[in-house]
This record gives structure tokens, C-alpha cells and sequence, in this order.
């Protein structure tokens, strides 16, 4: 019967993808083209945008700790004099805990700017343009995920400013077959959200 | 990659069982795993249209409500293994079917 070649095919074709995915660097090629190259250079902001929120035990998630760090990093660099954390309000406000962690790390509090505004990506953004604006940022430097990183840009740019790439990594390029998948699966979801942003004409 | 050598391993062991022990004829293997694909892409399909009806179902909440949903619910590979258990119980069913016709 046609129908049920077609879905062995289908079947087949899934396999022939896993074990492309498991024991090919394929993920890895297909990760590098959905990324933006890192350019770090001196900036008027560094915005760190929301990554997973607050656990209920009121630390901040992995991906969130992950981008606040990188955050603060560059602010201790010297690149730019303003930090500003996002990340929406949930059982506690990710822009918030942020901040205490920023501060605990030695950035002063008066170069701190939480936003706890958006649930999105998009509404996030929508949420900082005004207060980047107010504060005179024209260049900043963007912290998020890897494979985040070309639809965060795309929105920000959109928005009015210039964005330099400052992006974290998710994983180093792996070598074995569950990171790879891993990296496939984040890759592919980034994917979707690309297709869902342009089709909604975010971006 | 020691648990995929294992993998090949006891699935030659598995096939000397087969063949050596219970008499299974190897010529039986490829129907087999032609059977094995079929779920599996009957699996994959239902895995896109959950998915599509989930997102819809997300997108849905967040216009006729005032709570936020989140898309990235969605991320869950709970429901992968679902649909695939999904799609092996069409393809046993649809092989049932087709024995009771023969």
C-alpha cells in the first residue's frame, strides 16, 4: 500500500537523522549556521536578556545563571558602563535576583538596570527599547544563548539599536552522541521559532 | 560510545539467539525492521501533529485568556515518547487489521 511506504520511509528516514545526528558532527554544522559569530567590543550597554527565570528555590536557572555571568563578566571587563537584566516576573522577578547577584559580584548598583517586563522575546525587547532609549544606548552588547542569539539580534536591531553578538555558549562542540542530540534538539527549536517570528512578522 | 558497542553487541547475541535457539528464520528480520519503521514514522507523524495541535492550543490560551503560555512547554521530550507509543499502537492495530483479512 502507497501510504504505508510512504510511512516507513518516514520511519527510515527518522533513523537515517538520528544516527546522522548521534554520530556526525551535523548538529555542530547546523548549530553554526543558525548562530552569530562573537564581536566584543566596547558598547553603551550590555543587556542580558531573560533565560528560564527563578527556580522555587530562588535561585536563578542554569541558562540564567549562565547569561548573568557572561553579563557580568563583560561588565568587569570595562565594556560598557551600564548592565541591564531582564527577565519576566514570575514566582520572583528574574531581572531582580539578577541584580543581588550582580551586586554581590561587585558591580555597583547604580550601573544595574532590572526590567521584569515580557514573557517573550519579542515583549521583552518591546520592554527595554524605551528605557535603553531614555538612557541614551544607541550600541550594547547582547547577551543570550547561542542558538538564540540571531532572532534576540534581529529584534533589537529592529528596534533601533546596534547590536554587537556577546552569546553564551550551550555547550562546547560535542564529541558524543546525547550532547549532539542535545544540540540538535536546541538547534531545530530555535528553528521553529525563527519560522514562528517571521510568519507572526516579528522580525 | 561503550554503551553503543554494547547495543551492537547484544544485538548480535540477540540474532544468534534468535536464529540458533528459537529457529526464527533470518529472512523474517527485514519484514521486521520494516515493521519497526513504519511505527516509527507513524510515531513521527503523530509527533507533528501534537505538536501543531499543542501550539495551537498555547497560541489559542494566550488569545482567549489572560495568562501568559508559554511555546516553550512545548519543549518537553515526554511528549516525543508519547507519540512515538502513539504511532507503534497504529502500526500493531493496522497489522491486526491486515492479519484478520488475510
Amino acid at each position: 500500500m502507497p501510504s504505508s511506504m510512504i510511512v516507513r520511509a518516514l520511519g527510515l528516514a527518522t533513523l537515517a537523522l538520528f544516527f546522522l545526528a548521534a554520530f556526525t558532527p551535523l548538529p555542530a554544522f547546523l548549530y553554526e549556521r543558525i548562530t552569530i559569530p562573537v564581536h566584543i567590543e566596547r558598547a553603551d550597554a550590555i543587556v542580558v536578556l531573560a533565560g528560564g527565570g527563578v527556580l522555587a528555590s530562588g535561585q536563578l536557572s542554569d541558562s540564567s545563571l549562565r547569561r548573568t555571568v557572561r553579563g557580568i563578566a563583560l561588565y568587569r571587563d570595562g565594556l560598557a558602563p551600564l548592565l541591564v537584566l531582564s527577565g519576566g516576573a514570575g514566582r520572583r522577578s528574574e531581572g531582580a535576583a539578577r541584580a543581588v547577584l550582580a551586586v554581590k559580584c561587585g558591580v555597583p548598583d547604580t550601573a544595574i538596570l532590572a526590567s521584569s517586563a515580557g514573557h517573550t522575546t519579542h515583549e521583552e525587547v518591546a520592554a527595554l527599547q524605551p528605557l535603553l532609549k531614555a538612557r541614551g544606548v544607541r550600541r550594547l552588547l547582547l547577551v543570550t544563548d547561542g542558538t538564540h542569539m540571531r532572532r534576540a539580534r534581529g529584534l533589537v536591531r529592529d528596534a533601533g539599536f546596534e547590536v554587537l553578538a556577546a552569546p553564551v555558549s550551550e555547550v562546547e562542540m560535542p564529541a558524543q552522541p546525547e550532547p549532539r542530540l542535545r544540540l540538535l534538539r536546541a538547534t531545530l527549536r530555535e528553528g521553529l521559532a525563527l519560522v514562528y517570528y517571521h510568519i507572526a512578522g516579528y522580525l | 560510545m561503550t554503551p553503543y558497542m554494547a547495543v551492537a553487541l547484544t544485538s548480535l547475541v540477540a540474532y544468534f539467539i534468535a536464529v540458533k535457539r528459537l529457529g526464527w528464520r533470518p529472512s523474517d528480520l527485514g519484514g521486521a525492521l520494516g515493521r519497526m519503521a513504519e511505527s516509527l514514522g507513524a510515531g513521527v507523524i503523530f509527533a507533528v501533529v501534537n505538536v501543531l495541535a499543542a501550539g495551537g492550543l498555547v497560541l489559542g490560551l494566550r488569545m482567549l485568556t489572560d495568562r501568559f503560555f508559554s511555546l516553550y512547554s512545548l519543549d518537553d521530550l515526554g511528549w516525543l515518547a508519547v507519540s512515538m507509543l502513539q504511532g507503534w499502537a497504529w502500526a500493531l492495530w493496522r497489522d491486526s487489521k491486515t492479519a484478520q483479512l488475510r
